[in-house]
């Protein structure tokens, strides 16, 4: 945190999505001096690092890694950040560029405390973005108890009454109804595309029963119940009759490394399921894990690790065999049906609850920016060095964990400063 | 499974496969979601995720004799769900088409009828036997029936006085009969050499793999099994579990019972023209020319609904073996009603020529029988059976 006494640079760069990929581009980048501009398109930064109950490779709580890079954001000042911002376009040539971001309306200005009075006068509840739309949440809300900034928004779609209510609540004048979509634009010399990705819609797996069965969830589901400031105040249970389930089958690529649905290896979901384990044995020890896998992708010694340590377990099985048909059992329980590769037997299991080891889809798959970027048939950002000026970074590039995503995004740090000093 | 198991990749017939529709083998990577998605599929070491890897690695023997290939009805719910889009159910169709070929002697003749470039001379040999055949019919007549008459035996079955169109006064009956019946008899020795081969390869793979609860084959209660599927195969009971192509099933129903209704009708006049001496062409108003002509309106609907159904199908791989059985179907169906439509519009050489046409098509079925994908009327059945007496679950 050398930033006062930094060298002045020349030239300046824009980071797309502040998830931790996109935070570590902008605070490496800026912490050597450099002016960045972080746009990041939900109400609070910290992306999906900040869904999940802990993450890999200590199994730290988020707090851990973001708040620290928080800190550092605070402390520099070399950075821009907006938030509920998107870029619209990026025009021009490596070393000049010209970015279009759009602005919307918070209607709550930097003079909120959070003190929470809006949010008990608001009566209009949304989907709960943060949880999956698996709660609701009040029109006025905090995105979530680390978000950043801490600063409450009002939903777009709050109706007037409450919005006037909100307002009349505020002892800080925090509250402006007044603010409206803003369009800026920021010259800057390189662009890092750090976009990262969204959960695959697991609907689209027909077989898999999810959507159709209450008691089949996805991964990340499972990571918000974990989690203290989830739905369920960190209680795992499953949806139907909120049981604390016995049996948990997990369904490996779900989506993943199929042609169907996502033809390549998503990279974390065996180690999040491994991990999810790990949650569960934690808080009902007496739960039956059963993990259906194709082969079980644990790269690395310490996720091979982490693999051996949990065969240990007596309560954890695990089964070579995709899950391929799903159906519902008495009781909303979930019968899954598979065949033991090993023993070439087709094996039915009934559990209290599945979850689906679902992939990761790139962002920026289906919203393609306007910007001079190459994507691959899936929706990953190619990145051509040669010509530099714009870089993929973390997710947006590949599907990886939250150690290699962040080693990439130091990179791409580096790359857009080159692309500054050609 | 054997412990002792020494693996004995053949490459060639992983080439063979991969050529035979089964070009995406290779992509298969064992998730097993084919096993599961497959509707028909045992409970006790299902299909084809094993089918799959043993034929991915060369292993013939563990496929050739697995009767397990044959209770696939390629119905292709597992090609539909396939993650790699590794298709097992043509990789299964493959190796039946190998199978075939390798309980058929003379394996000549079996190569040669799943080979493209032979086709020609496939059609070729009837075409010129056939025409043989009508020479002497139309020139030699008197000459034949004076040798007949030594024998105290009628020459002609067709003549009519003249005034009606027969089609054995263009080919005699006397000279299809002396084809086909030899032809035919030869097909039933061919199946059953390959049979008594396959009924003891497909126990053997069942006993290594723990598919049967038989350690001894009965065969006499292996045919009391086969013959108590044949209203399940009739009904098309495993067919019409299939997700993916339902619409076949029914197509190929007609097929069957157009097949079964046409040899039901050339057994009876066979007895009707040689054993009551009464020749044809029979009246329209008899019910067993009902029978024939409605079979051949079922054989005609059913093999173009499979063609179209074949056409319209991306995902599924059709090669010569497909084509050439669908082909052959179409045709026999196609030239035998209008051979009877074009006689009974009187256009006399028209129809015989559309007759001669037909029977081409009949030797190619009849020569063929044991050789070409036809052949899995066989197998199929005799695999259900023994699944039936075997207890596979």
């Amino acid at each position: 945190m050398t930033i006062d006494n930094a060298a002045p640079a020349g030239g300046s760069i824009l980071v797309v999505g502040g998830g931790i990929s996109g935070l570590t581009t902008t605070l490496e980048a800026a912490e050597v001096g450099y002016e960045v501009f972080l746009v990041e398109k939900n109400p609070s930064l910290g992306g999906r690092v900040s869904q999940l109950n802990q993450y890999f490779p200590k199994l730290c709580p988020p707090t851990c890694g973001l708040e620290i890079n928080y800190r550092r954001l605070k402390d520099s000042k070399n950075i821009k950040v907006f938030t509920l911002a998107e870029v619209e376009k990026v025009e021009g040539a490596p070393g000049n560029y010209t970015a279009t971001i759009k602005i919307s309306p918070r209607y709550v200005n930097e003079h909120c405390t959070c003190c929470g009075e809006c949010e008990k006068v608001c009566e209009g509840e949304i989907d709960n973005e943060y949880n999956l739309g698996m709660n609701k949440s009040k029109a006025a809300y905090l995105p979530n108890n680390m978000a950043f900034p801490q600063r409450y928004v009002l939903s777009p779609s709050i109706n007037p009454e409450d919005a006037k209510k909100c307002a009349e609540a505020c002892k800080y004048g925090a509250i402006d109804l007044e603010m409206e979509a803003k369009i800026i634009t920021v010259n800057v010399g390189a662009v890092v595309w750090a976009t990262g990705w969204t959960p695959y819609d697991a609907t689209k797996i027909d077989n898999l029963g999810f959507g159709k069965y209450q008691n089949v969830v996805t991964n990340m589901m499972l990571e918000r119940m974990a989690a203290k400031n989830g739905p369920t105040a960190g209680k795992i249970m499953r949806p139907s009759d909120e049981k604390a389930p016995a049996t948990i089958a997990f369904a490996q690529c779900a989506g993943s490394r199929d042609e169907n649905h996502l033809s390549y290896c998503s990279y974390i979901c065996c180690m999040a399921s491994l991990k999810h384990a790990t949650y569960i044995r934690e808080q009902y020890p007496d739960a039956k894990i059963t993990i259906y896998y194709i082969d079980l992708r644990t790269p690395g010694y310490k996720y091979e690790k982490f693999y051996k340590q949990l065969k240990e377990d007596k309560n954890v099985f695990f089964v070579k065999g995709k899950v391929a048909e799903v159906s519902e059992a008495s009781n909303g329980n979930i019968t899954v049906v598979a065949e033991d590769a090993v023993t070439g037997e087709k094996k039915r299991e009934t559990v209290d609850m599945l979850v689906l080891a679902t992939g990761m889809a790139p962002s920026l798959a289906d919203n393609k920016p306007q910007a001079d970027l190459k994507f691959n048939a899936e929706g990953f950002i190619v990145n051509d060095f040669e010509k530099g000026g714009m870089f993929g970074a973390g997710c947006a590039n590949k599907p990886a964990d939250v150690v290699s995503s962040n080693q990439n995004a130091t990179g791409m740090a580096l790359k857009a400063i080159q692309s500054l000093r050609r | 499974m054997s412990e002792k198991y020494l693996a004995q990749p053949d490459l060639d017939f992983i080439h063979e496969v991969i050529g035979l529709g089964g070009d995406t083998l290779k992509k298969c990577f064992q998730c097993a979601t084919c096993s599961v998605a497959c509707p028909i599929a045992p409970e006790n070491s299902p299909f084809p995720r094993k089918e799959m890897i043993a034929a991915s690695w060369g292993l013939k023997d563990k496929l050739i004799g697995n009767a397990d290939i044959w209770l696939c009805h390629e119905c292709g719910d597992c090609t539909t769900l396939c993650p790699r889009g590794a298709a097992p159910g043509d990789v299964m169709g493959a190796i039946r088409s190998i199978a075939i070929s390798e309980y058929a002697q003379p394996k000549v003749l079996a190569k040669a009828v799943n080979d493209r470039s032979q086709l020609p001379k496939l059609i070729a040999v009837p075409a010129i036997w056939l025409a043989l055949m009508a020479f002497i019919t139309v020139f030699m007549g008197d000459f034949m029936a004076k040798i007949f008459n030594v024998f105290g035996v009628h020459w002609y079955h067709g003549d009519h006085g003249g005034e009606v169109i027969a089609h054995a006064n263009f080919i005699s009956s006397w000279l299809v009969d002396a084809t086909f019946v030899p032809l035919l008899t030869a097909s039933l020795v061919v199946f059953a050499l390959g049979l008594k081969r396959f009924v003891s390869d497909i126990h053997e793979n069942a006993v290594l793999n723990g598919k049967t609860d038989k350690a001894e084959l009965n065969f006499k209660e292996l045919v009391m099994s086969t013959i108590r599927v044949i209203p399940t195969i009739l009904l098309h009971k495993k067919f019409n579990e299939c997700g993916e192509n339902n619409s076949r099933a029914t197509s190929h129903m007609m097929l069957l019972y157009g097949f079964v209704g046409c040899a039901i009708v050339t057994g009876i006049f066979f007895v009707v023209l040689y054993i009551f001496g009464i020749p044809g062409p029979y009246s329209q108003l008899n019910p067993v020319k009902w029978l024939g002509n409605v079979s051949g309106i079922l054989i005609i609907l059913g093999a173009t609904l499979l063609i179209k159904d074949r056409m319209a199908k991306k995902s599924e791989t059709s090669t010569f073996k497909d084509w050439y059985l669908l082909a052959l179907v179409a045709g026999l169906g196609i030239t035998g009603l209008l051979s009877e439509m074009t006689r009974l519009g009187g256009a006399k050489y028209l129809t015989y020529l559309v007759y001669y046409i037909h029977l081409i098509f009949v030797f190619n079925l009849f020569a063929f029988l044991p050789f070409s994908k036809m052949a899995h009327f066989v197998y199929r059945t005799v695999a259900l059976g023994y699944a039936e007496y075997a207890n596979r679950k």
